[in-house]
């Protein structure tokens, strides 16, 4: 079964489906696999390596002004990814913990959208 | 009132934003009475010769749509308390700034530090009181009360007028 929903403007694009007698629920690109157990808890079976794959969203629309990480740059908390000109305030969006930089999502004088993902970390 | 007093520093916001990740409470001011480095949104710089007023308050913790009322608020004031004190009409150029006799007497910065969440977020006054001359690439864009007065301003009566003004906004706004 495929759909839709709209959280907070965003539209996520979910899959679901049945194999034998796990659920796999995709959303977006990032997929989880729910099955039941020896005592019939419904538990997480496994999960592709992309679900450990978190993004960094913005939490406001706005202007990217400036881009200071690198693809494949290890970060640590609190360091500085870029900054979005928005509301007009200008926003710095930081690491919340350790992590390495997979992808970015965006580019400097890029308009982005509140929901919209900027970076993608390992 | 909490406020810090400093002769000369980089900028008012950049110091209130590390005092504010070290833990310095809400409402805390930072003042200083030179800028070396001040700036504005976009990283344009703030003229901030001795005389002029330059300060940063720490703001408590709030959701990013009451950050952006108090930033717009700021601005009006600031236009407020200069009509009361002064007796001259400001004009507001929405958001940031306020002007008078059509250049820039006010310039305001907000800005937020978001992780998951917002982290901390100050927001950077800086008022042309005293400024005695602009140079030559700002003097048709700015002007400071003293230059469209004639006289001294008293920035201490000025400061606190407005951090207590902006306190009383800022708790009607989040309650």
């Amino acid at each position: 079964m495929d759909f839709k929903i709209k959280i907070k403007n965003k539209e996520h694009h979910i899959e679901l489906k049945e194999n034998g007698g796990a659920v796999k629920v995709k959303v977006g690109e990032k997929e989880f696999v729910f099955g039941k157990n020896k005592e019939g808890l419904i538990t997480t079976q496994s999960a592709k390596k992309d679900s450990l794959n978190k993004e960094v969203i913005s939490s406001l629309s706005g202007v990217v002004t400036n881009v200071f990480v690198k693809e494949g740059e290890s970060v640590g908390t609190g360091k500085k990814f870029l900054t979005l000109s928005a509301m007009k305030m200008e926003n710095e969006i930081v690491a919340e913990n350790d992590c390495k930089i997979k992808k970015i999502l965006v580019k400097e004088n890029q308009q982005v959208k509140e929901g919209e993902g900027l970076i993608i970390l390992e | 009132m909490q406020i810090e007093n400093f002769k000369s520093i980089s900028s008012t916001n950049q110091k209130a934003k590390e005092m504010s990740s070290l833990g310095v409470a809400p409402w805390t001011v930072v003042v200083s009475d030179v800028q070396e480095n001040g700036y504005g949104r976009k990283g344009e710089s703030w003229y901030s010769p001795l005389g002029g007023l330059y300060f940063s308050i720490i703001l408590p913790h709030g959701n990013i749509d009451d950050l952006q009322i108090i930033t717009i608020l700021a601005a009006f004031i600031v236009a407020k308390t200069i009509k009361e004190f002064f007796n001259v009409e400001p004009l507001i150029k929405l958001p940031n700034d306020v002007l008078l006799n059509g250049k820039k007497v006010c310039g305001i910065l907000t800005e937020n530090v978001i992780g998951s969440d917002v982290k901390l977020s100050v927001i950077g006054i800086g008022i042309n009181t005293n400024t005695e001359s602009f140079p030559l690439e700002l003097k048709d864009i700015a002007t400071s009360l003293k230059i469209e007065l004639g006289r001294e301003v008293d920035n201490r009566e000025l400061l606190e007028k407005i951090i207590n003004e902006l306190k009383n906004q800022f708790k009607t706004i989040s309650e």
